[in-house]
């Protein structure tokens, strides 16, 4: 098998499949290896934190220990940061925002799982989701004809209206498609680089020769790296779709 | 002959339109560097500043990827 082929072959893994129903769209109701593996990230997201707060203490142990330490890392890094305490009263849905990108996210780092956030329609509907959080948060503060007015930059010179109001909704448009392409598009490359370095390392080990054992281990030493580097990919990501969640909010709150 | 320009067109695409992105991530970073350098309390907010201006910065090279796909469909 050539290059190209091994390539064609690692892009079609990582396409959905159905497990329930088929794949011509005949049916309604379709369960793929992704949604299965989306639902495995959420459950234990549940069963984490069920452990983890069914004993509090004063001194937390344990998984307890860990699970707090999450979530005072998103209170001091992300919602203090960015919201100052006002914001604390969306801290629980920006934990939960959180905590399910990165169980999602860690759980396609173990060989022969998928990550529920690999597909584009997973994380376009989570996008959608924000938005119409920060939407109706913003909405319920301002009333929705001064929310809509507040898309105008203060200070905008009445002639230019025309044309910086509709830029103002294009760009609040594109909000939940950057959110959704960002975290799909960084799992999925993620997958194919190492999917493409394992490609290398056993191409080298059919056709053993000496410069081929040198493409091989290079490429075994890249994946080693390349794997690690995707663990901090799939935690940045986690924490860059938790804060823009967060700058999003604040931004529907303090209207300019 | 389509279909082998719009595989040409769909690697433009990404490639021409992560160049800009690929600048602006660079400077985002390097210019928090510096301000981390000079004033190191203050690192944990020009840590946060600094996702989110990357994170915008990084959009527009979506955009071209989104692009790709969609060119690479183009039979």
């Amino acid at each position: 098998m050539d290059l190209g082929e091994s390539i064609q072959e690692l892009l079609h893994e990582l396409q959905p499949f159905a497990v329930i129903g088929n794949n011509t769209g005949k049916t309604s109701l379709i369960l793929t290896n992704y949604m299965v593996f989306l639902i495995i990230a959420i459950a234990l997201t549940i069963v984490f934190f069920v452990v983890a707060s069914r004993k509090l203490t004063l001194v937390p142990k344990g998984v307890g220990n860990i699970a707090e330490w999450g979530v005072e890392f998103v209170r001091n890094n992300i919602v203090l940061d960015v919201m100052g305490s006002e914001g604390m009263v969306y801290l629980p849905f920006i934990v939960t925002v959180f905590f399910a990108v990165l169980f999602n996210n860690f759980l396609g780092l173990i060989p022969g799982l998928k990550p529920g956030t690999g597909t584009l329609g997973t994380t376009f509907a989570w996008g959608i989701m924000v938005f119409v959080v920060y939407n109706w948060v913003g909405v319920k503060k301002h009333g929705l004809v001064p929310y809509l007015k507040s898309f105008l930059p203060s200070g905008t010179p009445w002639w230019l209206v025309w044309l910086i109001y509709p830029l103002e909704v294009i760009s609040h448009f594109l909000r939940p498609f950057t959110l959704g392409v960002r975290l799909y598009a960084n799992m999925y490359a993620g997958h194919i680089v190492l999917g493409i370095f394992g490609i290398f390392v056993v191409m080298s080990l059919a056709a053993l020769g000496p410069v081929t054992a040198v493409v091989g281990t290079l490429s075994l030493v890249m994946q080693i790296i390349m794997y690690a580097f995707e663990v901090f990919v799939a935690f940045i990501q986690a924490y860059v779709f938790a804060i823009l969640t967060t700058v999003y909010l604040n931004g529907a709150l303090h209207t300019h | 002959m389509i279909g082998s320009l719009s595989v040409l067109g769909a690697g433009l695409a990404f490639g021409l339109g992560a160049i800009g992105p690929g600048i602006g991530v660079g400077f985002v970073a390097g210019k928090a560097i510096e301000g981390m350098a000079r004033q190191p309390e203050m690192a944990g907010r020009i840590q946060t500043t600094m996702f989110i201006g990357m994170a915008l910065a990084e959009a527009i090279a979506l955009l071209g990827f989104v692009l790709a796909f969609v060119l690479f469909g183009v039979k």
